[in-house]
């Protein structure tokens, strides 16, 4: 049976075209990390907001907004992956989460609570598994005639 | 790093696992979570119910001066409790004003003071309080400010009728009280209502409501529909038990010792009979002109969101010319108008365009079933048509931001009582008569920012306010002229601007879900 694996211990770090993580991928895995930050910090504002402080509210959508940009980012990112490192699934992974993170944006814009809390404890959990992904393997950039699987 | 020999189906099969969790999860949540929105829930009536728009909307009577002079008009009421035909072949139970529910109308001219001389003769004490008056803290109502019936033997420092706390400022008055009203404000329809500690959701249930009608100059130099064409609507949600009396889930139907409604009531009591002045359901005749309506939420918890429909399916446009502190500066027009407990909206329908014989549905897109009529018009006979005047009132207030002394974060959300039993919350805590929450002094102004985790229809008594921004965004259409009460949707935010003047002395805000008011949400308002 074909085997994803993890790549690491076949030669040391910082060797050969087949380990290095490739620039693409770097942006991609940082971008990744952001989104985490400020995924996680939703909630925290929310619970500042709710808790009685107003500017929770205000910080609540600049934490929208800038997911919003990161999103994008990271789906920029993953294209670049996609072409530079013969990997799809970080563009469909990163694709997938900034459509959510739209639907959760005007869920939480219209006061839709019932989809908004819901869709927010999912994308957490799409987030985390999706950078936990692109940093437990490298991501090295492919030369011609490599695997293209991924 | 370890070796992760996954095979691709598994992965495969682990992300299916989770992305159908997710989605099934979302899934569960559109089909159970109440869309839109509702904060309470409903009791169901165990007697047949009359057909809709079949009974007369009654209109209740306007009450007479027992005496006028030049130092005002002098009222008295009884409170009593009595019989009325509300379900057609029942009998049901009463408390109101004068024997009549809604309770006497009382007309009153702005600055031209009015005394309304309250006799209790229920069983339990009550406390008038004139909604969206302007009035001197001893006449505004206060909960405890309790008027004891004949032979009540408590008095207010011990423990008066089941009461949860005693309070010392409180001024109790045996059997008959007072009520004093300067009216020094903008024409607009108030309402009156039982506003005891502990208590007042289930009396204003009982029928312990009415209105009172401001007028000025400002008004009268309107051309807006008058007489007849003037429609007071008090629209009210009840439920009626086997023998057609009025359900409700009190913990203790006395209403002496133990405040408070059945668990799964907390969030609001709601009935599925739409009343309009007392009415389930009401037809009102009409011509083909302009009309007035003025309209009040008296419910307990309910929510509308009217509409007004023809049987053509053609929908009428409701022009809103006033809000619950009176005239805008010009009409706003509406599609559909969403109404919260004790709100009131002053609005112009025009039947002109439509042909005798039509019936327009003043519906509620909010409701389900037999809740989602509130009354009907038949439009009988051809009127006359009136244009709707383009500005109207130029006295608004208009108060900005940089005046403000102080600006509050005040939060309204669940919690536990003192004596841990689910209650609400303003800022954590429940309500307080010995703790003074906000202290303003008089003539400031303030701006403060309200955040809600339910529905929170947030009243301020002594003052009106405007509504500078909703969330993140402006205020919504509905929001223009002087309120004062704003309702917040489930984790909505609002900021209000203020300016304290009138009178110092202890007021109260609170939550009007009347359930929620009951159960600790309500804070002291110590105008210094």
């Amino acid at each position: 049976m074909e085997t994803l694996e993890a790549v690491d211990t076949a030669a040391p770090p910082g060797r050969g075209p087949g380990v290095r993580t490739a620039v693409s991928g770097w942006v991609l895995r940082v971008a990744a990390a952001l989104f985490l930050i400020g995924g996680y910090l939703q909630p925290v504002f929310a619970g500042v907001y709710l808790s009685g402080d107003f500017d929770g509210l205000a910080m609540h959508l600049m934490g929208a907004d800038t997911l919003s940009v990161i999103s994008i980012a990271q789906v920029g990112a993953a294209v670049a992956v996609w072409i530079r490192v013969r990997r799809a699934w970080p563009f469909w992974a990163s694709l997938a989460l900034m459509l959510g993170g739209v639907a959760q944006y005007f869920a939480g814009m219209d006061g839709a609570l019932w989809l908004h809390l819901p869709l927010g404890v999912t994308l957490i959990a799409g987030i985390t598994v999706v950078t936990a992904a692109l940093w437990m393997r490298p991501l090295p950039r492919r030369v011609k005639g490599a695997r293209t699987d991924g | 790093m370890a070796d992760l020999n996954v095979s691709r189906r598994r992965l495969f099969g682990i992300g299916a696992g989770i992305g159908a969790v997710a989605a099934g999860g979302i899934a569960l949540s559109a089909a159970w979570a109440r869309r839109p929105a509702e904060t309470g829930d409903q009791l169901v009536s165990e007697v047949p119910l009359p057909q809709a728009f079949s009974i007369p909307l009654p209109i209740p009577a306007v009450a007479e001066p027992v005496s006028s002079g030049d130092d005002g008009d002098r009222y008295e009421m009884v409170q009593i409790e009595t019989e009325a035909e509300i379900i057609p072949g029942y009998q049901t139970r009463l408390w109101t004003y004068n024997g009549t529910f809604p309770g006497p109308t009382i007309e009153s001219r702005r600055g031209r003071h009015v005394t309304v001389s309250h006799r209790n003769e229920l069983p339990v004490p009550t406390v008038v309080h004139l909604h969206g008056g302007r009035t001197p803290a001893s006449s505004d109502g206060y909960p405890t400010d309790l008027v004891l019936p004949e032979g009540w033997a408590e008095t207010a420092a011990h423990g008066h009728g089941g009461h949860s706390m005693t309070d010392d400022l409180a001024v109790v008055t045996n059997v008959q009280r007072d009520y004093g009203f300067p009216l020094d404000q903008r024409a607009t329809m108030l309402w009156y209502h039982d506003h005891r500690m502990d208590f007042t959701a289930p009396a204003i249930w009982r029928g312990l409501a009415g209105l009172h009608f401001v007028r000025d100059e400002v008004e009268d130099a309107l051309d807006l529909p008058r007489g007849d064409r003037e429609i007071p609507l008090m629209i009210a949600d009840r439920a009626f038990d086997a023998d057609g009396q009025l359900a409700y889930p009190s913990l203790d139907p006395t209403l002496t010792g133990e405040m408070g409604v059945e668990e799964p009531y907390l969030a609001g009591v709601l009935g599925d009979v739409v009343l309009v002045n007392g009415a389930p359901w009401p037809v009102h005749e009409v011509d083909s002109g302009l009309y007035r309506l003025r309209i009040l939420n008296a419910s307990n918890a309910r929510h509308y969101e009217l509409e007004a429909v023809a049987d053509s399916g053609e929908r009428l446009p409701l022009t809103q010319i006033g809000a619950d502190q009176g005239l805008l500066e010009a009409p706003v027009r509406h599609d559909t108008l969403p109404i919260a407990p004790a709100e009131r909206y002053d609005l112009l329908i025009d039947f002109s365009r439509l042909p005798v014989g039509t019936k327009v549905r003043l519906a509620n897109r909010l409701g389900t079933d037999r809740t989602a009529d509130v009354m009907a018009f038949h439009v009988v006979r051809a009127g006359e048509a009136m244009p709707i005047p383009e500005t109207l009132a130029d006295d608004l207030p208009s108060w900005d931001r940089a005046d403000a002394a102080v600006t509050r974060d005040i939060a309204f959300r669940a919690g536990r009582m003192d004596d841990g039993r689910h209650g609400w919350l303003i800022d954590g805590l429940p309500f307080d008569p010995n703790r003074t929450d906000v202290t303003a002094r008089l003539g400031d102004t303030e701006v403060w920012r309200l955040i809600a985790d339910v529905h929170h229809p947030v009243h301020l008594h002594l003052v009106g306010f405007r509504i500078l921004s909703r969330g993140n965004a402006g205020p919504h259409s509905h929001d223009a002229g002087l309120k004062d009460t704003i309702a917040l949707r489930p984790g909505e935010s609002a900021e209000i601007i203020t300016r304290f003047d009138g009178y110092r002395g202890r007021y109260l805000f609170h939550c009007h879900n009347a359930e929620h008011e009951d159960m600790g949400m309500m804070a002291n308002l110590e105008v210094v």
